[in-house]
């Protein structure tokens, strides 16, 4: 996330650009400029053009706030799934509480782009939604692709992860960077355990290969050489 | 995922929301939200309607009487199985 740098604003791939548009970063004003949804970020610049761009990836949420008093102006609410760097995490830590601020909102910025025109607020708001289907975390897609081979049990996976009602991450944030921790560990249980019964096929997926072999070390046995071959390798199993 | 819309959803024990519509990357549109701990986020309270990005979704829990676990778990073993071939 580039912040009031001197970059130029996009001119490809614009869904909406709107001007006279006021942006609020972590409660600190920043000017009145023109907000650019493009389909390859999100960009804010001010009339000198210094602004900031966001890449979508980071862009955990975003949202139309009517409510006036709870802000005193209409706006697009956006979340960031970012900590701000250099001279805005000053202004950032100043407004909130610093203990507060990393122990519960570690890693995220708010923006709020106010337009002087409020009547476009439901345009950004599907814009900003258009170009977030564009994005796609990669990280998903490959997910899909890992389990070829691998059986995904989702109960498993449900117990190991949380039982509903005692959950491991209380926080938002703390679930995001939680989730790839533990995700891989159960993962990397999964295939230990499929490793001691399933051939090659494991080997063979596209289970981020090289990671988790690597990852073998935390401590999880696998007897990768050892596969008791014919066992289960027609498995497609069926609880 | 389209029989879902319309339900009552909270997205990870965060935001409860009737949920809207969703893709296939899990984005999600919820209207007529809460925040659950509105005092940890008050920037929440205003907002009567959000877009959350699919990969940050934790868990989305559905209310349990009106959805037919079964149904649902068998769908997405096979849409995992699927998706080995």
């Amino acid at each position: 996330m580039v912040l009031l740098r001197s970059v130029p604003p996009p001119t490809e791939g614009v869904r909406h650009e709107q001007g006279e548009t006021t942006a609020v970063l972590d409660g600190k004003g920043l000017g009145t400029g023109t907000l650019y949804v493009a389909e390859t970020r999100l960009s804010w610049f001010d009339g000198s053009g210094m602004g900031f761009s966001l890449e979508y990836p980071t862009i955990s949420l975003h949202a139309i706030s009517r409510d006036l008093s709870a802000y005193p102006q209409e706006h697009l609410y956006v979340m960031v799934n970012a900590k701000l760097n250099d001279e805005m995490q000053e202004n950032a830590h100043d407004d909130e509480e610093d203990e507060d601020e990393e122990d519960d909102c570690e890693g995220i910025t708010e923006i709020r782009f106010v337009p002087s025109d409020k009547a476009a607020l439901e345009s950004m708001f599907s814009a900003m939604c258009e170009c977030q289907a564009l994005h796609p975390d990669p990280d998903d897609e490959d997910s899909n692709g890992d389990f070829d081979g691998d059986e995904y049990d989702v109960e498993e996976a449900e117990a190991e992860h949380g039982q509903g009602d005692i959950p491991s991450f209380c926080t938002y944030e703390e679930g995001v960077s939680g989730l790839r921790a533990e995700g891989q560990a159960t993962l990397q249980r999964l295939e230990g355990m499929l490793a001691q019964s399933v051939a090659n096929t494991f080997h063979m997926a596209g289970v981020r290969t090289d990671e988790t072999n690597g990852e073998f070390d935390d401590g999880v046995e696998v007897d990768a050489g050892s596969t008791v071959a014919g066992q289960f390798e027609d498995a497609d199993i069926d609880h | 995922m389209c029989p879902l819309c319309g339900w009552d959803v909270l997205v990870s024990y965060l935001i409860c929301g009737t949920l809207h519509s969703v893709d296939q990357y899990l984005n999600i549109k919820l209207t007529d939200i809460s925040v659950t701990d509105p005092e940890k986020y008050p920037h929440m309270l205003s907002v009567k309607n959000c877009f959350i990005r699919g990969s940050v979704v934790r868990y989305v829990q559905l209310p349990a009487d009106e959805v037919d676990t079964q149904l649902l778990q068998d769908a997405a073993r096979k849409e995992a199985l699927q998706q080995k071939q």
